[in-house]
């Protein structure tokens, strides 16, 4: 059995880097399962791509099989057509349990970039069922990832690292808008994009006293509902430059694997208005706001999801004792589901030992019923209770062996010598 | 109560601007206590010294000499610390008003400490609304001065991405540039005020003709022109903000600071002007309290 993750994040490379191995969309990413499964068809496989991470998983039972870390890097080569040079030196491998450990880190938030947010376990999820609605799912990857989503609700439960600023939109508001505006309900506020993250930023600032709200998304419908339920207006793209000039804070959290606003865009919306400050934070990753709109006055401020990394790790070390306790939670948890890989793996072997000898007890029973025909019922029923008996006993010690032995890693000589010595064939 | 000096609250504000320093490090509510209390003991003996010193002259303060005069200005300033950490404790504000409040105080030393015996003679009323007004002025100028380096340092600040990690906490720039306005606001029409008021005594008290070639009051109109301008343009532009109003105000300000500074400490090292004397302006108690 292999298991393994490749990934970048937030922390091994940058923005540019992490936006080019991304998988914006739905149909981009049936397609790269299409292309792994043909290119590796025993492999289980489950791509992780938000905007602080890309991580792909992949699990096989047979590990001579499956692909290693350089295949995989290949694969992301290939399939996003940048040259491998060009993030190798990027990507991360972990294999068996640390890539387990990894995934629950992951999860649990305590790799995220804001200790304690809730995005992280959503997105996990969305991967999980994106992998299964494309078939690259498989048992292993199943148990990993229904595991890790076990886990960081252990985690939340237990720990205090979800108190606090726990989103990136929390920590950009707090940290940066606050020292820009004293107050936001005077402020009006364009969200570009109506998905999960929009709607966090849109719930943290209405919490800070925003009235105003706009919501420009694709799909105007969309944008209307999300407006609605905050007490905005929804509108279509075609709005986009209008609306851009109107407002004092600038979300955008799209899927857009290019910019939609780009520098010129930005200077004519805020002609007449360069004299005002515009707090503009793009958490979109490729980034939907190019740099450069930080270039065009010194009343913009431009933020994207790696200039709160500083903001994020002080955080992070105001909170150290609740990492150290997350941590010991997902030690125990990991070694908990790395048992029970192994003990699954020794699961044929033990199924069939015991069907083995329950088979050849069944025939001996059965000469038994034919040589002693006077035996009443109740006596042939206490006979085949010893006989269950004697062959559970029997069974008992070589099955616990292979139990402990299991808790370290799959038992591959133990099994061998089982097959060996009792003819189990698969 | 009578035995005390300068160097008490001197030394009280130099420990409380260390303890800010410190806080700069690390926030917490023992160190914000301290240099709280080290301001608060200052400023009661300030206004002990403050008090001691026109019950001695028979004078209040602000008319007594230049030196209490300009004490009195860090009085104000102190005042204004002190009321604002009441209400925001988090904000870093000693580590700009402080080392303003010790210059002031180390400047006084090079100013003017007799007693005015001209005031006597003069109006008191007058005298009073010129010396009042020119150090609410004045206090006003120093807020701007603060204000907007507070300003530029907080945008600064957020243009490079950097948040509060330094331990350096200020308010947003919107708070900021508000605060500015009314100082400037404030501060303008009380100079002007003062200004005006001293004219008004240099031509009741002096038989001479008032010369508008004189130097001081050449600069003195110069600092006060461009505050003016300033005034005037953020009067007339609509929700004036940005960096823009910052360093104008931090400009006029600091030239119309430095001019009065100037103008006070320099008769104290005798340099002379081209007007025949010392840089003097007879009838600005700022300038010269004891020859009014």
């Amino acid at each position: 059995m292999k298991l393994q993750v490749i990934y970048c994040n937030h922390q091994t490379a940058r923005l540019d880097v992490r936006e080019r191995l991304a998988f914006t969309s739905d149909d981009q990413l049936a397609e790269a399962y299409t292309q792994f499964r043909g290119s590796f068809p025993g492999s289980e496989a489950v791509v992780l791509s938000t905007c602080n991470r890309v991580e792909l998983y992949t699990a096989q039972d047979d590990e001579g099989g499956a692909p290693g870390h350089v295949e995989l890097a290949e694969f992301f080569s290939r399939f996003h057509g940048i040259p491998i040079e060009e993030f190798f030196g990027d990507l991360l491998t972990h294999n068996g349990p640390d890539a387990v450990r990894h995934l629950f880190r992951v999860c649990s938030s305590i790799d995220s970039m804001v200790l304690g947010e809730p995005q992280i376990v959503s997105q996990v999820k969305n991967a999980y069922r994106r992998s299964e609605e494309n078939q690259a799912c498989g048992p292993l990857t199943n148990a990993l990832f229904q595991g890790a989503i076990r886990v960081s609700k252990r985690v939340r439960s237990e720990t205090r690292l979800a108190e606090g600023r726990v989103s990136i939109a929390s920590v950009a508001v707090g940290e940066f808008a606050r020292g820009i505006f004293d107050r936001f309900d005077d402020k009006t506020v364009l969200v570009i994009g109506a998905g999960e993250m929009a709607e966090e930023t849109l719930r943290y600032l209405q919490d800070d006293g925003v009235r105003e709200v706009l919501v420009i998304n694709r799909d105007p419908q969309r944008a209307e509902v999300l407006a609605r339920e905050w007490g905005g207006s929804g509108y279509g793209m075609e709005q986009l430059h209008d609306l851009l000039g109107r407002a004092d804070v600038v979300v955008s959290a799209t899927g857009a694997d290019q910019p939609i606003v780009d520098a010129e865009m930005f200077r004519r919306a805020r002609r007449g208005n360069s004299d005002q400050p515009v707090f503009v934070l793009d958490l979109g990753a490729p980034r939907d706001i190019s740099p450069d709109v930080a270039e065009i006055d010194d009343n913009v401020f431009l933020y994207d999801v790696d200039d709160l990394q500083a903001t994020c790790e002080r955080n992070r070390k105001l909170r150290s004792r609740e990492i150290e306790r997350a941590l010991g939670i997902i030690d125990e948890e990991s070694d908990r589901f790395m048992q029970e890989v192994y003990h699954r793996a020794t699961g044929p072997i033990v199924k069939r030992l015991r069907e083995q000898w329950l088979e050849v007890s069944e025939q001996e029973l059965e000469r038994l019923r034919t040589k002693l025909g006077h035996l009443e019922e109740e006596d042939m029923g206490q006979v085949e209770q010893t006989i269950q008996r004697i062959v559970n006993k029997l069974l008992h010690p070589p099955l616990e062996t292979l139990r402990n032995e299991a808790r370290e890693g799959t038992p591959h000589g133990l099994l061998e010598a089982l097959r060996r010595l009792f003819h189990i064939h698969d | 109560m009578a035995n005390v000096t300068v160097f008490c609250f001197l030394a009280s504000y130099s420990v409380a601007l260390v303890v800010e320093l410190l806080r700069l490090q690390k926030q917490s509510p023992t160190r914000f206590l301290g240099g709280y209390a080290f301001a608060a003991a200052g400023f009661l003996a300030h206004t002990l010294f403050l008090w001691n010193q026109g019950r001695a002259s028979e004078l209040p303060p602000l008319l007594s000499s230049s030196r209490d005069w300009t004490l009195v200005l860090a009085w104000l300033v102190v005042g204004f610390y002190l009321f604002v950490i009441t209400f925001d404790r988090q904000v870093s504000i000693g580590v700009f008003l402080l080392p303003l409040v010790l210059a002031l105080v180390a400047a006084s030393y090079f100013v003017v400490s007799t007693p005015n015996d001209a005031l006597l003679t003069a109006r008191h009323g007058w005298t009073m609304l010129h010396a009042a007004s020119l150090a609410i002025g004045m206090a006003g100028v120093l807020a701007g001065i603060v204000l907007s380096l507070m300003y530029l340092l907080q945008h600064r600040r957020l243009r490079h991405k950097y948040s509060g990690a330094d331990g350096l906490r200020l308010p947003s720039l919107e708070r900021l540039s508000r605060i500015n306005w009314w100082s400037v606001m404030v501060s303008v029409p009380l100079l002007t005020l003062g200004m005006g008021s001293g004219l008004v005594l240099k031509m009741i008290g002096s038989a001479e003709s008032l010369s508008l070639a004189d130097p001081v009051i050449v600069v003195n109109g110069i600092s006060w022109l461009s505050l003016t301008g300033v005034f005037g343009w953020m009067l007339l532009t609509p929700r004036a903000t940005g960096k823009q109003v910052a360093w104008r105000t931090l400009l006029a300000c600091a030239f119309l600071l430095l001019t009065v500074v100037s103008l006070l400490v320099l008769p104290q090292i005798g340099l002379e002007s081209g007007h025949g004397g010392v840089v003097l302006h007879d009838d600005c108690l700022i300038c010269r309290g004891d020859t009014l």
